[in-house]
């Protein structure tokens, strides 16, 4: 059994058309792989797991918000082989709906009463013929040459002076090339030493800074590396990575292909969550432009798709995933630094952090630190829920939550309450709009940026729903390898709703700090430690609306 | 030998070795040892779950955290290597109350009635919960792991409802016995143990090793036979070392004897294994030596050597005897065809030894060379 058997089985799964009886022996077979380990693959993941599963509406937090129930109540209803999904990275276009593997739009009741009972029929009326997307009044521009693109969301600012954007979505793609081309004129070590004076930090959600993870690949004694892009974006209210991919797919493969020519790899691996079909097709077209004309020399780029689980947006999960294995985080110390996918050196980052290299490569560390206004350079926000217009906005590093919003058209209603950073972030009340929206400030105050998912709530949101909500994700995306995760997430869910039905007097929430303290100490990853946070906040910044809680009386 | 004047943590002798700090005080160790080896080696409880010392760490139950000086999280004492100078606290206040809270919430998810949670082995969650004094009024939930009834294999049961979800049965069927008929299925609160599409064991690359139920630290993974003959749980069973005769290789076992049955005479009513690292079968054992005791108090089994009188049925008789009369049976046959109509058939249960004497027997007193051993090919 090789590495690339393993490897081949959730994509073998997938095309036998997921974990139907008789295929997990069937894949093993083929794969030369154990069949227990292939069925323990099949079953992790919910887009093989339950394949019967057609229609999916998401019941993100946003989506919920844009009436995400009454959809999923009309395709139960219409008897489509419907469930609900965890963030389908669709926030800014509520609700978002996965149609088998294609994300859609702004799904309305209508659309589901029109599909009827067939689920391939399923379509999003906000798609106009020609592929473009009204969204919230902002007429995008259809990509006619690319027909298989359905959508993309709103993007700003769109009139921005050259050089004045890290990333610039609205710009004009570049050919491939030109930065790599100025890479191999600074060599690894400046280009190592421009990253470090930019202060480029992990823009996937730890903030942690680019250049250490360069340096400390490109000096280990073992020459065989990889370099892994991180695609699998699904923290809740996130939604960046998708713009990223479907408009400046140039500045991510130039990035790529840059790291792996800093830390002396030859292989870059892109794993984009399985939910992203539209992004695949676009990057897929970049790869196979970039290896026909040779630009990069021996760079190579293999994709790989997810099949849907949040927790293979941790690192260590996703080198797992990639492995062909259950997305279980590993144990750090050793990073993937020195131990990653294969036990080699391994590079990973977020698309938008390594999107980020290019411009930094070509116009210099000082140019892209002195974007941002509290920390280097500029961010990609993206900002869903009561704001007139959800979308990615890139902004100097640094923001008020108000200079957000203004940029969305504005607020819908009094503002209540905000998630800086996804649900991983917990909630923030309006009395914090003014704080610098960047990651060492955000951190101070218990909460973080995260992946800058800003969700905002308005007054009409009860806090112990939305903390609800944010719970259930990590119940249904908690991987279940440790026991704090696995039993502390079902336990909050638990507790907050025997709380909203009333069972207050055996106090079902007397236990939370307890378990909340057990979670973030003993969980062996980001979202155990984090997953409290929503409810932890909305108790202490929201206890109104948590009343005749037992623990007061 | 240089004669040793020094304690163990004087600083000439912490100079020349390896050490650490445990708890305040200090504490040698190999290059490569973890944490809880150390801690184990010097008289410090750490409690695990998920560890076995057959198996790679996973530091997946937590059971074992510590605090290391420096490090912002606890780390797994199972899976980290200790280091020179390290301070580690395997009991403060914060690994004191760890430990209280994540017990506190397994046993949400877990059954506390002993007689429903302790059928079979040992449960060392509830001991643990119990040793740390867990709170156990934290409510409990309805566990979400499916089982996996009905599977028709006569051997291992698995209960659902007791499994921690530790992976040690699987791990353990994997890098122990090669095997990978389990693995950890389904995510989240519903994690459990399964094999391919829920097959029964037998449909699956099973070997009925009964590792997984050996390995098992709550017996969510259990023995059948006890289970249906509604043996005593383990705890009230008497160990008695002793060698498995199913073959040569003389792995070590532990028959598990019910000293009240048959009236006083006690009854062997299950086998385990020796703790790991104890034996040199490093407490592993196959199918026969932990399954088939059956034949021990078996109505059918011969307990005294027999041979058949004048009319053909089989009688008691003495050792001496019986040889005597063999030793003629098979000197006649030799006298009346030749000693190449003798042949001498060896069994697998036999020792090396024993297989040597057999083959001397036919050789030098028989003059035979037709002798044979069932598992030769």
């Amino acid at each position: 059994m090789s590495k690339h058997d393993a490897a081949s089985v959730p994509d073998r799964l997938r095309e036998a058309g997921g974990l139907l009886a008789g295929v997990a022996r069937q894949v093993a077979r083929e794969a030369g792989v154990p069949e227990a380990d292939v069925y323990g693959v099949g079953s992790f993941y919910h887009l093989l797991a339950r394949p019967d599963a057609k229609v999916r509406v998401c019941t993100g937090l946003s989506c919920l918000l844009g009436g995400a129930q009454a959809v999923l109540d009309a395709a139960r209803a219409a008897g489509l082989p419907v469930e609900g999904a965890s963030c389908l990275a669709g926030c800014d276009v509520p609700p978002a709906v996965l149609r088998d593997r294609r994300t859609l739009p702004l799904v309305t009741v209508e659309d589901v009463q029109r599909a009827g009972a067939d689920w391939r029929l399923l379509r999003s009326a906000a798609i106009g013929a020609s592929g473009s997307l009204d969204v919230a009044g902002v007429a995008v521009a259809a990509d006619v040459a690319q027909p298989e693109v359905e959508w993309k969301g709103a993007v700003g600012p769109a009139d921005a002076a050259d050089g004045a954007l890290a990333l610039d979505l609205c710009g004009a793609q570049q050919a491939l090339g030109a930065a790599f081309h100025r890479a191999r004129e600074l060599g690894p070590e400046g280009v190592i030493a421009a990253l470090e004076a930019a202060g480029l930090q992990g823009r996937g959600g730890a903030g942690f800074p680019a250049h250490i993870k360069w340096k400390g690949v490109r000096s280990q004694p073992v020459t065989e590396r990889y370099v892994v892009l991180n695609a699998d974006e699904g923290e809740p209210g996130t939604f960046k990575d998708r713009e990223c991919m479907l408009r400046r797919p140039d500045l991510l493969l130039e990035g790529l292909a840059i790291a792996a020519f800093a830390v002396g790899a030859q292989e870059c691996y892109l794993y984009l969550r399985g939910e992203f079909e539209v992004p695949w097709g676009i990057v897929q077209r970049a790869i196979d432009a970039a290896h026909a004309s040779g630009v990069y020399g021996d760079i190579r780029f293999h994709m790989h798709a997810g099949n849907g689980a949040y927790i293979c947006g941790e690192e260590t999960a996703l080198l797992e995933a990639l492995e062909g294995k259950r997305g279980m985080p590993r144990l750090k110390p050793p990073f993937p630094v020195e131990v990653g996918l294969w036990n080699k050196p391994t590079l990973i980052h977020n698309v938008e952090t390594i999107s980020c290299v290019p411009g930094i490569v070509q116009r210099g560390g000082a140019w892209f630190r002195a974007l941002g206004r509290t920390e280097p350079g500029t961010k990609l926000y993206c900002v869903s829920g009561h704001v007139a217009r959800p979308g990615t906005y890139e902004l100097p590093l640094g923001v008020t939550l108000d200079e957000l919003v203004a940029e969305a058209g504005g607020y819908i209603g009094t503002l209540k309450a905000f998630s800086p950073g996804g649900a991983s972030s917990g909630f923030l009340p309006a009395t914090m709009r003014d704080v610098p929206l960047d990651f060492g400030g955000l951190g101070k105050l218990g909460s973080m940026l995260g992946s800058a998912g800003v969700v905002v709530l308005n007054d009409t949101v009860d806090m112990r729903w939305a903390a609800a909500q944010q719970l259930r994700f990590f119940e249904d995306e908690s991987c279940g390898q440790c026991a704090p995760c696995r039993i502390g997430t079902r336990y909050l869910r638990e507790s907050v709703d025997r709380h909203a039905r009333g069972e207050v007097l055996d106090g079902p929430l007397t236990h939370v700090a307890d378990v909340a303290w057990q979670m973030n100490e003993g969980s062996i990853c980001g979202l155990g430690q984090a997953a409290p946070l929503p409810l932890t906040s909305a108790l202490k910044y929201f206890p109104a609306d948590f009343p005749a809680d037992a623990r007061r009386t | 030998m240089i004669e040793r004047t020094e304690p163990d943590d004087a600083p000439a002798v912490a100079a020349a070795r390896h050490t650490l700090e445990l708890d305040g005080r200090s504490v040698a160790f190999e290059r490569g040892d973890t944490l809880l080896e150390v801690a184990r080696r010097a008289g410090v409880e750490i409690p695990t779950l998920c560890h076995d010392p057959r198996l790679e760490p996973a530091g997946a139950c937590r059971t074992c955290l510590v605090e290391v000086s420096g490090q912002r999280r606890l780390v797994p004492a199972c899976a980290t290597r200790a280091a020179d100078g390290m301070k580690v606290a395997a009991g403060n206040e914060r690994v004191e109350r760890h430990r209280k809270t994540l017990l506190g919430l397994y046993l949400t998810d877990h059954p506390h009635d002993r007689a429903r949670a302790e059928r079979g082995a040992p449960n060392e969650l509830l001991d643990m919960a119990a040793r740390y004094d867990a709170p156990r009024d934290w409510g409990q939930m309805t566990p979400k792991r499916e089982a996996r009834d009905g599977d028709r294999n006569p051997y291992i049961h698995f209960d659902a409802a007791t499994c921690i979800a530790c992976a040690r049965c699987t791990r353990y069927c994997d890098e122990v016995e090669g095997v990978t008929a389990i693995t950890l299925t389904g995510r989240g609160a519903a994690t459990t143990i399964s094999t391919v599409d829920g097959l029964s064991l037998l449909d699956t690359t099973c070997e009925m090793c009964g590792g997984c139920v050996d390995v098992c630290p709550t017996g969510a993974m259990g023995e059948k036979m006890p289970l249906a003959r509604a043996a005593k749980p383990e705890r009230a069973l008497t160990k008695v070392r002793s060698t498995c005769n199913f073959c040569g290789v003389g792995c070590q076992l532990d028959l598990n004897v019910d000293p009240d049955a048959d009236g006083g005479r006690g009854r062997v009513v299950k086998v385990t294994s020796p703790p790991p690292g104890t034996t040199t079968n490093d407490g592993n054992l196959c199918v026969k030596g932990r399954f088939a005791y059956d034949f021990i108090h078996h109505e059918e089994r011969i307990q005294a050597p027999m041979v058949r009188d004048a009319s053909g049925a089989l009688v008691e008789t003495t050792w001496d005897h019986a040889l005597s009369v063999a030793a003629k049976g098979l000197l006649g046959v030799a006298a009346k065809h030749g000693t190449n109509s003798l042949g001498f058939v060896s069994s697998s249960r036999c020792t090396v030894e024993e297989n040597y004497l057999v083959q001397k027997l036919a050789r030098a007193v028989f003059r035979s060379n037709n002798v044979h051993q069932c598992a030769a090919t």
